[in-house]
C-alpha cells in the first residue's frame, strides 16, 4: 500500500487498543516516558506491526501533521501536555519532520492556559489556536446534514492529516465527549449543534469534507477521567483510569470510551448517561451514516496493561 | 493587536473613509460623518446576563429566548454569546458590536415610523436561530471572537446620535434578542435624550423579557418567516408559537409594530400561506398593522433557490389587500408601486417611495391630506 492511497476503512472489523499504565508513582503525572511506551504498544497493537515507523506510515501521510488537542478546562483536565509530547518525539524519531507539526484547538489563550508552549514561527513544532488572525475559519460554508459550518483554516489549508486527541469526560448535554465531541473544535458554531444530546449533529462533524478527508487517528487520553460534571471540570468527580486509547475508527474509539465511563458512573453509583437525559445516541447514528462502528460486537477490542515494571501484559478494560 | 479606524467628513457630507494599517472596508460606522475613532479588539464582555436561573441540578437555565438553553460550566447557549462561567451567566458582547450604520429607517423597513428618518443601526455577533436564508449569516452565525468588534458604550452609542443628529437608534442586522443587556441600556438612555430606539427581530424572546423591553422602545419590527410551525423548524431553527406570542404582546404594549415576511419560491410562497398570514394579522394584530412581503435573494444556505419572481410578491399583496389588511408593501423591488404608501380610503398616494427615497409624503399629523382618514403610525 502506497501512501497516497492510505485511508480509512470503516466498513470492515474495528480496531481499538487500550493501553493502560499502572505504574503508580506515574499515575498523576505520567512522564514523556511512559507515555511514549504506551502509544508505541498501542500502535503497534492497532496495525499489527512491530515497527512503529511502519504503524505511523500506515496512517500519517507524508505532509503537516494537525494534532488536534481539547483545552477547554485549560490546566485542569485538558490533553496531557506529556501525551502530547510523547506523540511528537515519537513521529520525530520515527523520521517525521518536526517542522512539519501543528498542536492547535481552538484558541491560543485556551492552548497557553493548558500548558502548550505557543509557537507561531514558521519552525520547529508549531502550537496555535484557530483564532490567530491569519488562520481563523474557512470562508467556504461545509454542509454535512444539518451541519453547516466555516471549518478552522488550520485543518482546511495548513495540514495534510489529522490525528484527534480529545480528552475522555462527562459532557452535560452529549453524554460523552471523546474524538467526536472534540471535532465541535474544529468549527465555528458548536453553539449550534448542542440540541437532541448532540445527536445528529456529533456524527455529522465526521462528514464534513476536511475532516473525513483528513482525520486518520484518534487517540484518547483517558488518563485521569472525569465521570460527571463535565464538560467544565469538576474534581470531585475526577478518577485515574490511566489508560490512552487508539483506533483508526473513531466511532469506535468513542464507543470503547463510553463503556468505560459508563461502567465509572456505575462505580461511583451514578445512573446511566441514559437514565441521566443524556443518552449517547450519536455513536449509533455515526454508525448509520458509515463513518465507524458504534457496534461492540463489530469492534476488536485489545486492552494491554503496562505494570510497575514496565512489563506488558494482557488487560481489562475496567 | 488593535487596529485604529478613522472616518472623516468631506465636505457636502459624502464619506471618507481611511482604515489606517487595515483593509477592511466600512462595515463599521458607515454613514457616519464627522471625526470618529475607533478600535478593534479582541476583548469580550464579561456582564451579567438578565433572565437566567441557577439550577439545582448544576449549570444555568438562559430565559431570554424559547431556546430556554441550559448550559454548564464553561459552554455557551445556542446564541453563542452568552457564556457560563461557574454558574454565573454572563453576555460577551455587552458594549463590543461588530457592525453599526447609520441607515435610513426605510432599510429596517419601517415605513410608518418617522418616514426618512436616520437610524445609527447596531448589531453585535450572534442570533438565537440559524435561518437558512440569512443576509448576515457572516455576522450573525459567528460567535463573537470571530468578528471584528469595536467597544462602545451605550452612551458612547447616544453621543453619537446627538453629534450626527440621528434621531432613532436601530438595533438590527443579527438579533437583538441576543445582545439584550446592551440594547436595553442603550435604549433607557436613549429616553433620557430624546433619541428613540426600534428592534429588528425575529420576535424570537421569551415574554418576561420583552415585557420588560417594551417599555424602552418605540417601534419594533418583526420578521415573521412563515406562518407554518414546520418551516420555523427545518428552515429557521427555532418555533413558530412564540414569535407569534411575542408579535402580540409587542402590538398590546403600544409600540408601534411592522411585520416583515420574507417569500421563499417553493419553501413559503403558497397562497394558502399567504391567505393564513393575513387571516392571522386580521384576527390578531389589525388590518392596520403594515405587511411587508420581501423578495429573497439567494445567500447563505439556500443558493441553490431562484430569487422570489416579482409575480410571487404580486400574488402575496393582491391575496392581503383583497382579505382587508390596509397597508402591504413589497420590499426589495425598487420602483415598485407597492413601496409606496397609498390611502386605504381615497386611495391616493400617502408616502411615495423609490427604494430607501421618500418622493413625496402626504399625511399631516396622521391625516391624509385628502381625505383625512386616520393613518397609523408615527409621522
Amino acid at each position: 500500500m502506497t501512501d497516497q492511497t492510505i485511508s480509512i476503512v470503516y466498513d470492515s472489523m474495528s480496531r481499538v487498543v487500550v493501553v493502560r499504565s499502572e505504574r503508580p508513582s506515574e499515575a498523576k503525572s505520567p512522564s514523556v516516558g511512559v507515555f511514549m511506551t504506551m502509544l508505541e504498544v498501542g500502535l503497534n497493537e492497532l496495525t499489527g506491526m512491530v515497527q512503529v515507523t511502519d504503524a505511523i506510515k500506515k496512517y500519517i501521510p507524508p505532509g503537516v501533521i494537525g494534532l488536534k488537542v481539547n483545552c477547554l478546562t485549560r490546566q485542569y483536565n485538558s490533553t496531557s501536555v506529556a501525551l502530547v509530547e510523547a506523540l511528537i518525539a515519537l513521529l520525530v524519531r520515527n523520521g517525521r519532520d518536526e517542522n512539519d507539526i501543528i498542536i492547535w484547538d481552538r484558541t491560543s489563550n485556551e492552548l497557553d492556559g493548558a500548558g502548550f508552549k505557543l509557537n507561531l514561527s514558521s519552525f520547529g513544532v508549531r502550537a496555535f489556536g484557530t483564532d490567530v488572525s491569519r488562520f481563523g475559519y474557512s470562508r467556504e460554508i461545509y454542509s454535512s446534514g444539518e451541519v453547516n459550518s466555516l471549518v478552522s483554516r488550520i485543518l482546511t489549508e495548513e495540514i495534510k492529516s489529522l490525528i484527534n486527541l480529545p480528552v475522555l469526560k462527562d459532557h452535560s448535554i452529549a453524554g460523552l465527549s471523546g474524538g467526536l465531541k472534540n471535532l465541535y473544535g474544529v468549527i465555528n458554531n458548536p453553539n449550534k449543534y448542542h440540541d437532541s444530546n448532540c445527536d445528529p449533529f456529533a456524527a455529522q462533524v465526521l462528514g464534513i469534507a476536511p475532516v473525513k478527508e483528513k482525520l486518520k487517528l484518534t487517540i484518547i487520553d483517558a488518563f485521569r477521567i472525569q465521570y460527571n460534571g463535565g464538560p467544565g471540570f469538576d474534581s470531585r468527580y475526577l478518577t485515574e483510569y490511566g489508560g490512552i486509547i487508539l483506533s483508526d475508527d473513531p466511532v469506535a474509539a468513542d464507543t470503547v470510551a463510553l463503556q468505560i465511563l459508563e461502567h465509572l458512573r456505575a462505580a461511583h453509583n451514578l445512573p446511566s448517561l441514559e437514565k441521566s437525559g443524556r443518552p449517547v445516541r450519536y455513536l449509533a447514528t455515526a454508525e448509520r451514516l458509515k463513518y465507524g462502528t458504534a457496534d461492540v460486537k463489530n469492534i476488536q477490542l485489545n486492552v494491554k496493561t503496562m505494570d510497575s515494571q514496565g512489563a506488558l501484559h494482557e488487560g481489562s478494560l475496567f | 493587536m488593535k487596529r485604529r479606524l478613522f472616518i472623516k467628513s468631506v465636505a457636502g457630507g459624502t464619506l471618507a473613509t481611511t482604515l489606517a494599517g487595515t483593509e477592511f472596508l466600512p462595515r463599521f460606522l458607515g454613514g457616519i460623518e464627522n471625526a470618529c475613532a475607533f478600535s478593534f479588539t479582541k476583548q469580550l464582555s464579561s456582564k451579567e446576563a438578565r433572565f437566567y436561573k441557577r439550577l439545582e441540578s448544576g449549570g444555568i437555565e438562559c430565559q431570554i429566548c424559547p431556546r430556554r438553553c441550559r448550559v454548564t460550566d464553561l459552554e455557551r447557549g445556542y446564541c453563542g454569546t452568552r457564556e457560563n462561567r461557574a454558574d454565573k451567566y454572563y453576555t460577551l458582547v455587552y458594549g463590543f458590536p461588530c457592525s453599526a450604520n447609520i441607515d435610513p429607517i426605510e432599510k429596517k423597513p419601517l415605513f410608518h415610523f418617522l418616514p426618512g428618518a436616520r437610524a445609527f443601526s447596531l448589531a453585535t455577533a450572534g442570533c438565537n436561530v440559524n435561518c437558512k436564508f440569512c443576509q448576515n449569516w457572516e455576522i450573525s452565525q459567528m460567535r463573537p471572537e470571530q468578528t471584528d468588534n469595536f467597544e462602545l458604550s451605550p452612551q458612547a452609542a447616544i453621543d453619537i446620535c446627538i453629534r450626527e443628529r440621528v434621531p432613532v437608534i436601530a438595533y438590527t442586522y443579527s438579533e437583538p434578542v441576543i445582545f439584550y443587556e446592551f440594547m436595553y441600556d442603550i435604549a433607557e438612555l436613549g429616553q433620557k435624550s430624546g433619541i428613540k430606539s426600534v428592534m429588528i427581530t425575529g420576535g424570537y424572546i421569551e415574554p418576561e423579557p420583552l415585557k420588560a423591553l417594551l417599555p424602552q422602545l418605540d417601534a419594533v419590527k418583526v420578521d415573521l418567516k412563515a406562518i407554518r410551525e414546520d418551516y420555523y423548524r427545518n428552515i429557521v431553527g427555532g418555533q413558530l408559537k412564540p414569535v407569534l406570542d411575542a408579535i402580540i404582546q409587542i402590538k398590546n404594549s403600544g409600540a408601534w409594530l411592522e411585520i416583515v415576511y420574507l417569500v421563499v419560491p417553493t419553501l413559503n410562497d403558497s397562497e394558502a400561506e399567504f391567505r393564513d398570514l393575513a387571516h392571522w394579522i386580521k384576527n390578531y394584530i389589525g388590518i392596520e398593522t403594515p405587511v411587508h412581503f420581501s423578495r429573497f435573494h439567494p445567500l447563505y444556505l439556500l443558493k441553490n433557490l431562484p430569487p422570489t419572481p416579482q409575480t410571487t410578491l404580486e400574488r402575496a399583496y393582491e391575496i392581503c389587500r383583497a382579505e382587508g389588511l390596509e397597508y402591504v408593501y413589497l420590499g426589495n423591488l425598487p420602483g415598485h408601486r407597492a413601496e409606496s404608501t397609498y390611502c386605504p380610503k381615497c386611495g391616493k398616494i400617502l408616502i411615495e417611495r423609490r427604494g430607501y427615497q421618500i418622493l413625496q409624503k402626504n399625511i399631516e399629523r396622521n391625516l391624509c391630506r385628502f381625505c383625512r382618514k386616520v393613518v397609523p403610525g408615527i409621522f
